[in-house]
């Protein structure tokens, strides 16, 4: 909370620096070199060389003109009403926040930040299964008997017994390693996956059917969805995490900022004069 | 002869009936000069049983991922100016599956999330649109930003958009247009660089980082679109090129250098692809240089083909594979053409063009070149996107979002001109709802994919999610078709699609495994198609079509061909259409029959679905509209694979 006061005052403190000295001298401008170089940079960043030297004198021309207006329409209000001019500086205001609080967090700051917000970070539940596949294709008008006299087969069968080589082949394989729910759909269709997410592990189910057949499906293993370990997702965690402290700091500044405003809103003529909280 | 039933097993010998399985030949002992070799002792020596798994220890791509490397958001100048609202944002939230509401204020989903999308917004004024629209000073200092401003406030947008895209084809743009280098750019840039890393999930969603490079010099399209391997942190090392002097450049090899300006300076890896060569007016795909008016020469070819491993076969403005013209034997190639002239239609379309346009008379002239210069500039693979201007990546036929906001679902879009000059017009029903690109990568991340796709192991589909194997080598024999795991025994003994081939074994001719399984929601197969080019001996380029594998029954020819049609059962009136036609899956060995080790030659598979509703039967249905007699009202869906070359 601390830190944050401090930005307020630093930046408070800025602000009133920049004032008083445009207000100690407020008919002398002086254009550092440092300045003039800079100008020259910029021209040379977009045309890719240096300005001459009238091209540079036309530069500082330039700032200076922009400055004199600057000041004199400051000075006559131009800027108050202008609804452009007051979004560009409070935009300025929130980014010099964010560069503020642009640090490298902690492992700590991160392990922790991955502790309390788990279900952003945590995997999809995943799904490990076999099949035996009859293809409509291949079975025409025989798919439907096929399937039963399959299914019986099956359900006297041992768990344990390889079936890789029964029923048709699948351009996809028979074997589907920890495939989340929409992987699942998006391989067999939504009906298909809707059967497999109900379906136990442990023995063979079926018929179920998509649109390339009859598949018997046997669930080797259920994987809930889990948080990972912080090294493996460390950048994401990170991103969230400084995506987090932006939103606060530019809060927070806000708050430390507005704490030092009395703020009357008037209502409709006829209210009474309310004073919001701060 | 398809083998239908596999390997018995002896625990389910006595338990299943006969018809399900066949039996296998018992493992024999065999004698030798050393003595008699037995099972057992062979199993100790060589455990040459792969593990129970077959899937242990593999590590090539299992399934093709399914994504769009081309779209516009409100970001990209022209698509703001016809009335984009959503933002990359948006874009990355569609793909994944989220639902959103589109400009023109419609709920927008897609029927299943897809893998991966690069958001592509115009380099040039990128970002000019949501400054404008904010009110940036800078811009509105200036009279043409402040009229646009107040136009668009006042209702006034469609004038407006005009007004700014031609004051783009003529250089006409105010002086603080968001160049590289001025704040909007910068920060518009940082915008699209955050909201692919925002969306990237590896393992799940890949956001790559891109942008598209819109060369349009006299209004002929060389655009291409660029990607990046790497994530923000190098790709925003740099500002994209465009292609306004002095800045930028319209010649692609401008881009090209500054591609290798970018690797080098950044550490990234990008690659590029084009697009549209059908509205380049016979540029796209160069013997003779448009910039120079000299023949291309090894430089361009070396240039082409390092930063150009893709070409976008398909997509909203038409589909690019071939022409009836090209390919008058083809009875295929008369599908979603878009030929009357140039991309802004100032130019019209001479036949001497089309040659220099389309994919697969580019493979060919590729091997001329190839034979010319020692470097094949057009040896690309193949992938279909978008180019959608809406944020939407959405081109199934009952989904169809259309090209711009104006474009998306209404009861007139089809009706309507979607460019008209005093030369030509092209109406609002041939936009074609195409394509996506299909990748076959080992895992669903950016530098996956992108490995892949500079491998070529692409394939381009017009919409649909088919699955496409496609592999060539020297031993694929029939049986090969019956394999359990086509992929294993395709990768152990070729190459996969996108790869090379040469050192033909004496007498032998190469052959293939291809094979395709339906869209799981979609519409059965007619057929599957080889596509050979080759360079014969006097230098002159053929094609040939064999169909391999064909549904229903029908007889391949002597020739290789099927000529009988699949049928049709699309009901126009209700846009439907069933699956009581065409094959669910295919799978076979194909042998080149006309081979000739002497001569360079590719080879790609095309799949072809039966016939169903083209998206104007869906408008016409949904809105109770009756289309002008010459609107197409099916279509049949397709995918294009990258080809296998054969160089002696």
């Amino acid at each position: 909370m601390l830190h944050f006061l401090v930005l307020g005052a630093v930046l408070f403190g800025l602000f009133s620096m920049v004032e008083k000295k445009g207000a100690e001298a407020p008919t002398k401008i002086v254009i550092s070199a440092s300045h003039v170089a800079n100008l020259a940079d910029r021209f040379a960043r977009t045309w890719r060389r240096s300005p001459t030297q009238q091209e540079l004198q036309g530069l500082v021309e330039d700032y200076i003109r922009d400055e004199i207006f600057y000041r004199e329409g400051r000075a006559a209000g131009l800027d108050r009403d202008d609804t452009v001019i007051r979004r560009r500086v409070r935009q300025k205001m929130e980014l010099l926040a964010n560069d503020m609080t642009a640090a490298e967090p902690s492992n700590e700051q991160l392990a922790a930040y991955l502790a309390s917000n788990r279900e952003r970070f945590s995997t999809e539940d995943r799904v490990t299964f076999h099949q035996v596949f009859l293809s409509a294709t291949r079975r025409g008008s025989a798919l439907e008997g096929d399937a039963k006299q399959l299914a019986a087969a099956l359900a006297r069968t041992s768990p344990a017994v390889n079936t890789a080589e029964i029923g048709d082949p699948f351009l996809l394989g028979d074997e589907f390693n920890e495939m989340s729910q929409s992987d699942v759909a998006r391989t067999f269709g939504e009906g298909f996956a809707a059967q497999l997410a109900g379906a136990e592990p442990g023995h063979w189910q079926g018929p179920i059917l998509s649109s390339f057949g009859v598949h018997f499906i046997f669930i080797d293993e259920r994987a809930k969805g889990r948080v990972p370990p912080l090294d493996t997702v460390r950048e994401t965690v990170q991103r969230e995490w400084l995506n987090a402290r932006r939103i606060e700091a530019e809060n927070e500044l806000y708050r430390t900022l507005r704490g030092r405003y009395q703020i009357v809103v008037e209502t409709t003529p006829d209210a009474a004069e309310s004073e919001t909280a701060r | 002869m398809i083998r239908l039933f596999a390997i018995f097993r002896a625990a389910l010998a006595n338990a299943v009936a006969a018809s399900l399985f066949a039996t296998a030949v018992a493992a024999q002992d065999v004698t030798t000069d050393i003595g008699t070799l037995d099972k057992e002792a062979v199993e100790k020596a060589f455990p040459d049983k792969p593990p129970y798994s077959p899937y242990a220890g593999r590590n090539f791509p299992t399934r093709p991922y399914f994504g769009d490397t081309h779209l516009h958001t409100s970001y990209s100048m022209d698509a703001g100016a016809f009335g984009a609202r959503l933002g990359p944002k948006d874009a990355y939230r569609f793909a994944k599956g989220e639902e959103v509401i589109s400009s023109s204020g419609q709920r927008a989903k897609l029927s299943r999330p897809l893998d991966f999308l690069v958001v592509t917004d115009h380099s040039d004024g990128m970002g000019f649109f949501p400054q404008l629209m904010s009110g940036d000073p800078t811009l509105l200092a200036t009279p043409p930003g402040r009229k646009w401003y107040d136009e668009i406030n006042s209702g006034k947008g469609a004038q407006a958009a005009v007004d700014i895209i031609t004051s783009f084809g003529k250089g006409q743009l105010p002086k603080d247009f968001p160049t590289p280098g001025t704040p909007a750019y910068r920060s518009a840039w940082r915008e699209t660089i955050e909201a692919a890393e925002e969306a990237n999930e590896p393992g799940r969603f890949t956001a790559f980082i891109g942008y598209e490079w819109t060369s349009n010099t006299g209004g002929n399209n060389l655009h291409r679109n660029v990607i990046w391997r790497d994530n923000g942190a190098k790709a925003s090392l740099v500002e994209p090129f465009t292609t306004l002097p002095p800045l930028g450049s319209p010649n692609p090899r401008d881009l090209w250098k500054w591609m290798a300006m970018c690797e080098e300076k950044t550490g990234a890896e990008i690659l590029a692809l084009a697009h549209n060569g059908n509205l380049s007016n016979g540029r796209m795909f160069p013997i003779i240089e448009s910039f120079n008016g000299k023949r291309i020469d090894r430089e361009y070819a070396e240039n082409r083909v390092r930063w150009e491993p893709l070409y976008e076969a398909t997509q909203i403005k038409g589909d690019g594979e071939t022409h009836p013209f090209l390919s008058p034997n083809d009875e295929f190639a008369n599908f979603e053409r878009w030929d009357k002239g140039n991309l802004d239609l100032t130019e019209l379309k001479k036949p001497e063009m089309l040659e220099f346009e389309y994919a697969r008379s580019a493979l060919k002239n590729g091997l001329k070149m190839e034979a010319e210069l020692g470097v094949n500039p057009y040896k690309f693979g193949l992938v279909g996107s978008t180019d959608a201007h809406t944020a939407l990546a959405a081109v199934e036929e009952d989904n169809f979002f259309g090209k711009t906001a104006s474009s998306e679902p209404s009861a007139t879009r089809a009706t309507h001109p979607f460019v008209k000059t005093d030369k030509a017009v092209i109406m609002g029903w041939e936009q074609t709802a195409s394509g996506y690109a299909a990748v076959w990568a080992t895992e669903n991340t950016r530098e996956a994919i992108f490995d892949a796709m500079k491998r070529r192991e692409t394939y381009a589909t017009t919409g649909p999610r088919m699955v496409v194997r496609f592999f060539g080598g020297w031993d694929f024999e029939p049986s090969d078709a019956n394999n359990r795991l086509p992929a294993r025994i395709g990768y152990a003994k070729g190459v996969p699609m996108g790869g090379d081939l040469s050192d033909a074994p004496k007498g032998k001719a190469p052959s293939f495994l291809v094979a395709a399984l339906k869209d799981p929601i979609g519409a059965n197969l007619d057929r599957m198609q080889i596509i050979k080019g080759w360079l014969g001996k006097d230098g002159q380029t053929q094609e040939r079509i064999y169909d391999v594998a064909v549904s229903g029954g029908r007889e391949i020819d002597a020739s290789g061909r099927a000529k009988a049609s699949v049928g049709n059962t699309v009901d126009v009136a209700n846009a439907t259409w069933s699956n009581t036609i065409g094959a669910g899956e295919m799978i076979t060995v194909w042998k080149d029959p006309d081979f000739d080790p002497a001569l360079r030659a590719f080879y790609y598979v095309r799949v072809i679905e039966i016939p169903t509703p083209r998206w104007t039967a869906y408008d016409a249905k949904y809105y109770g509209v009756k289309m002008p007699s010459e609107v197409p009202m099916t279509t049949t869906e397709r995918a294009y694979t990258s080809p296998i070359w054969y160089t002696p």
